[in-house]
């Protein structure tokens, strides 16, 4: 068709910017992390990332990041459940609250949980006389990491669970269904590849979480170290093959993330087209 | 509250969202506002208005608003790229486009520092040929909060541009508008929404930015010293009234983007599907 | 065409348009005299939606040649064909008020905006919108931006109209209207107006002439009266008018094979009923048939009888006997299509051979 004819050259010339730009910004830090990761060869890598420190890091992380996920799952089916399924008073101001923790920086995440927890709030002396402690600690880590991946679940399942409608719950429950029954043979279906690809992002922000992490974190070497701490704490003091042997595997996992996010969102595409 | 409905559930759903999102969002929240209710006034505003935390404020919307307008433009001539156009590497550039989310910000900082340095792979170059030094600048944040901001632009025009019916082409065609035209006075029309949309979550994300910025920041006080780095030092010296102070502006200033953002939405949305 | 005679305005000559494997135009030839409202009609996927936008410069033919007023158009650009369409949702720009859309192709052309404001003042008074023109599309009705986009489309002047599916987004009741309207404002403008419709009757209500088009091919070409009196293909013969094919007609008395064919349309209009006792004109050509089910058209009776296990259907009046399901009733078929491989004629019963034809 015409609109289409006569503008092969202005195809190409985006295309090619479009390339460039990507591959400036995006590409060659990747290539630049690996590269610098393996400067000092394969065995120092390999020496840097089997380093006490950092293998208690990469474990600390992935605690923190299970714990966020299955966390964020519950309440994530919990809230989009209620909140297509049923009508209420307040429904608006709940998804307000839920999507609140995404706008907000890392670092004011932070501090209110410092305010909250910390030495100088009410609930530390309660919290304090049980020996729990929050702040400085790997349970502020998880609430903080809990805090920034929010809403990443249940905001995937709700315009599925809208989409879908209310109409196979009520069947299944005018036909006698338990509440188990109707959740895993009628809405489960539905949702499965939305809530896989919520756990993918949230899997990713988990892991990568710093500005909130940093603040709750004691920064204690081998305690309250996550990966991206550890990183920065090498970088700082200039070990810059570790940092970036350490990041090499933050990218690795960013890499399989990204692959599992394309083939997830062609799979949940279909289904929000089936319902809709 | 709650509309007699045969789906069982709501208690459990209702139960578990409420307690998770009050344990995570609802009390600290509280405690944030309980804490500001204890600063005193004079307090906050010479905290708030002290140079160094002016300049803060100044250094991260400055950057924060070019990186974003950059990205306003890089997002879409991304998306048109990615939409009307057919060429080899079209879907990896489409999941490439989220390696900012899925990629730790901490990775990304030190990635993007190393190689902007005077020294690094991309910081000579410029530094030997134009005298630019892009690590430890303004433009260094800049390009860091470029990075972050990519996906924001991208992934809202995306579906917007993918829906607009080839029928408003072939009418402005017929009509006798030339390619300028057809997509100053069509086109661009149809994707303002989403494109100022875009901006704002990029510009909301960009101003709290944190781990990306750090590294490439180097922190000079008055230079390239950003808003959320000065809360993190009044909370590393303990100081939880001048740290809350700072960041009740930046979620002052947050929260009158994404509200200008909303009301602009939703008069859009009234024009466009005639509900008064 | 009809009017062979007269002047060609818009003509296709030998077109032929592939999508990728699929022929959408098959060695297609139209002519077309100034001033006439054509139907392009067809089922979907038919071709018709692909001639109307060949026309108006939105595809281009593979082979063949696209003419308006004596010019071969096939490289000019469709904003310089003198052509207006309007689109089948109408794609009214939706954050231009009214008058911003009907003004588009005009301020396109730099006309200046004093002449522009009394165009568009114009056409919405043709329109019967004035007041309309702060109003953005999505606070018209359905019936008022078709209105809009067809003033839209006559703004800049242009010679030939085209419409593709005008009627097909509007409701059904305000669709009748809307046709009324159209026919009236198209012979008003005495404009050269092209339509495309997949519904019969729409065409056969709205327009001058019709296009029959099936399979990407042009069956036939005519008044709506010659295509329904004079079908050229079997095609034809089934897509206008009420149809029922008979298998054997050859066992109708006073009917008799032809080329070996016993295949045939019948439509209701060739078929009477009477009742036993009534009155006969045909006596002794007339069968005996029963009545299998009457259906109330409002208007009148649709009476559905067996006939030699073909399922025949006749109007008939309400003001005459009544008839009840079950009953034998006395059938007199005038005449039907023969359908012979791709061919098609017309056979009237022996009967009647002695009297002219009349429909």
């Amino acid at each position: 068709m015409k609109i289409r004819k006569n503008n092969g050259l202005l195809k190409w010339v985006l295309i090619i910017i479009s390339f460039i730009f990507l591959a400036v910004f995006l590409i060659l830090p990747l290539i630049y992390i690996v590269v610098s990761a393996l400067r000092e060869g394969f065995s120092a890598y390999i020496a840097s990332i089997t380093d006490e420190y950092a293998v208690k890091a990469t474990l600390l992380t992935l605690q923190v990041t299970v714990i966020a996920v299955i966390v964020n799952t519950i309440f994530g089916i919990a809230a989009a459940w209620c909140l297509t399924k049923f009508a209420f008073k307040g429904k608006k101001v709940i998804s307000t609250f839920i999507d609140l923790p995404v706008t907000v920086s890392p670092i004011i995440a932070g501090l209110i949980y410092v305010l909250t927890f910390g030495r100088q709030g009410p609930i530390y002396s309660i919290l304090d006389g049980w020996g729990i402690q929050i702040i400085f600690a790997v349970p502020g880590i998880v609430l903080a990491t809990i805090f920034v991946t929010f809403p990443f679940i249940s905001r995937e399942l709700i315009p599925v669970l809208t989409a879908q409608g209310t109409d196979e719950e009520e069947a299944a429950a005018l036909m006698g269904a338990t509440t188990l029954r109707i959740f895993t043979k009628v809405t489960l279906p539905h949702i499965k590849w939305a809530l896989l690809y919520g756990a993918v992002l949230c899997t990713a922000r988990a892991m990568g979480e710093f500005g909130a992490v940093s603040v709750l974190s004691g920064h204690l070497r081998g305690k309250t170290n996550t990966l991206p701490l550890y990183i920065e704490l090498l970088y700082q003091g200039y070990d810059f093959t570790g940092a970036f042997a350490a990041s090499s595997l933050l990218v690795i996992m960013a890499v399989i993330i990204l692959i599992l996010r394309l083939i997830l969102e062609k799979r949940g595409k279909k289904e929000l087209d089936i319902c809709k | 509250m709650k509309r007699k409905s045969i789906i069982p559930g709501f208690g459990l759903s209702f139960g578990i969202t409420i307690a998770i999102l009050s344990l995570v969002v609802l009390i600290p929240l509280c405690s944030l506002v309980v804490f500001t209710a204890s600063l005193s006034p004079e307090e906050f505003i010479y905290t708030v208005t002290r140079p160094r935390v002016l300049s803060g404020y100044f250094v991260s919307i400055s950057t924060a608003l070019i990186a974003s307008l950059v990205n306003v433009v890089m997002g879409l001539i991304l998306a048109w790229v990615l939409v009307r156009y057919d060429f080899p590497g079209k879907r990896f550039l489409d999941g490439i486009i989220e390696l900012p989310f899925a990629l730790p910000t901490a990775v990304a900082g030190i990635s993007l520092t190393h190689m902007t340095t005077t020294n690094g792979w991309v910081g000579s170059v410029f530094y030997d040929l134009f005298g630019i030094k892009i690590a430890y600048t303004r433009l260094g944040i800049t390009i860091a909060l470029i990075f972050i901001g990519i996906p924001f632009v991208v992934r809202s025009v995306q579906p917007v541009l993918e829906k607009i019916d080839i029928q408003y082409e072939e009418a402005a065609m017929i009509l006798g508008a030339d390619r300028v035209m057809t997509f100053s006075k069509v086109i661009l029309p149809e994707i303002m929404p989403a494109l100022i949309s875009g901006f704002t979550l990029a510009f909301a994300r960009c101003i709290g930015e944190y781990g990306s910025v750090v590294f490439i920041a180097g922190n000079t006080p008055y230079e390239t010293e950003i808003a959320p780095l000065l809360i993190m030092s009044e909370l590393q010296e303990f100081d939880y009234p001048a740290a809350t102070s700072i960041a009740l502006v930046m979620l002052a200033i947050a929260f009158v983007i994404l509200s200008v953002n909303a009301v602009i939405q939703s008069r859009v949305a009234k024009r466009v599907s005639g509900l008064a | 065409m009809g009017e062979n005679n007269e002047q060609a305005y818009v003509e296709l000559k030998n077109i032929n348009k592939h999508f990728k494997d699929f022929h959408a135009s098959k060695d297609v030839n139209i002519s077309i005299p100034k001033g006439r409202l054509v139907a392009l009609l067809g089922p979907s996927g038919s071709g018709k939606t692909t001639i109307l936008r060949m026309i108006a410069g939105l595809e281009q033919p593979d082979s063949g040649e696209i003419i308006i007023d004596g010019r071969v158009v096939n490289n000019v650009p469709g904003s310089e064909r003198g052509i207006g369409f309007v689109f089948q949702n109408y794609a009214l720009f939706r954050y231009m008020t009214v008058y911003d859309n009907i003004a588009f192709g005009l301020r396109v052309k730099k006309v200046p905006e004093n002449e522009i404001k009394d165009r568009v003042m114009e056409l919405l008074s043709l329109i019967s919108c004035e007041g309309l023109e702060k109003r953005y599309p999505s606070e018209l009705s359905g019936g008022q931006r078709q209105r809009v986009a067809f003033a839209r489309a006559l703004a800049p002047n242009p010679q030939i109209l085209l419409l593709d599916e005008p009627f097909a987004a509007i409701d059904a009741k305000v669709r009748l209207e809307l046709r009324t309207w159209l026919r009236e404002m198209i012979t008003k403008l005495h404009i050269t107006s092209i339509f495309v419709t997949h519904d019969q009757d729409e065409a056969i209500e709205v327009a001058d002439d019709i296009i029959v088009t099936n399979l990407g091919r042009v069956e036939q070409a005519g008044t709506p009266r010659e295509l329904y009196s004079d079908p050229a293909t079997p095609f034809v013969a089934r897509f206008i008018g009420n149809s029922i094919p008979v298998k054997n007609f050859d066992r109708f008395n006073f009917f008799e094979k032809k080329n070996n064919s016993v295949t045939a349309i019948v439509r209701p209009e060739f078929v009477s009923v009477f009742k036993k006792g009534e009155n006969l004109r045909y006596p002794k050509s007339s069968e005996e048939a029963v009545v299998e089910d009457i259906i109330f058209r409002g208007s009148n009776l649709e009476i559905r009888v067996r006939l030699h296990d073909n399922l025949l259907s006749s109007v008939r009046s309400i003001n005459e006997p009544a008839i009840s399901v079950g009953e034998k009733v006395d059938v007199f078929i005038y005449r039907l299509f023969v359908i012979d491989g791709d061919d098609i004629s017309l056979v009237s019963n022996r009967t009647l051979n002695a009297e002219s034809v009349v429909i």
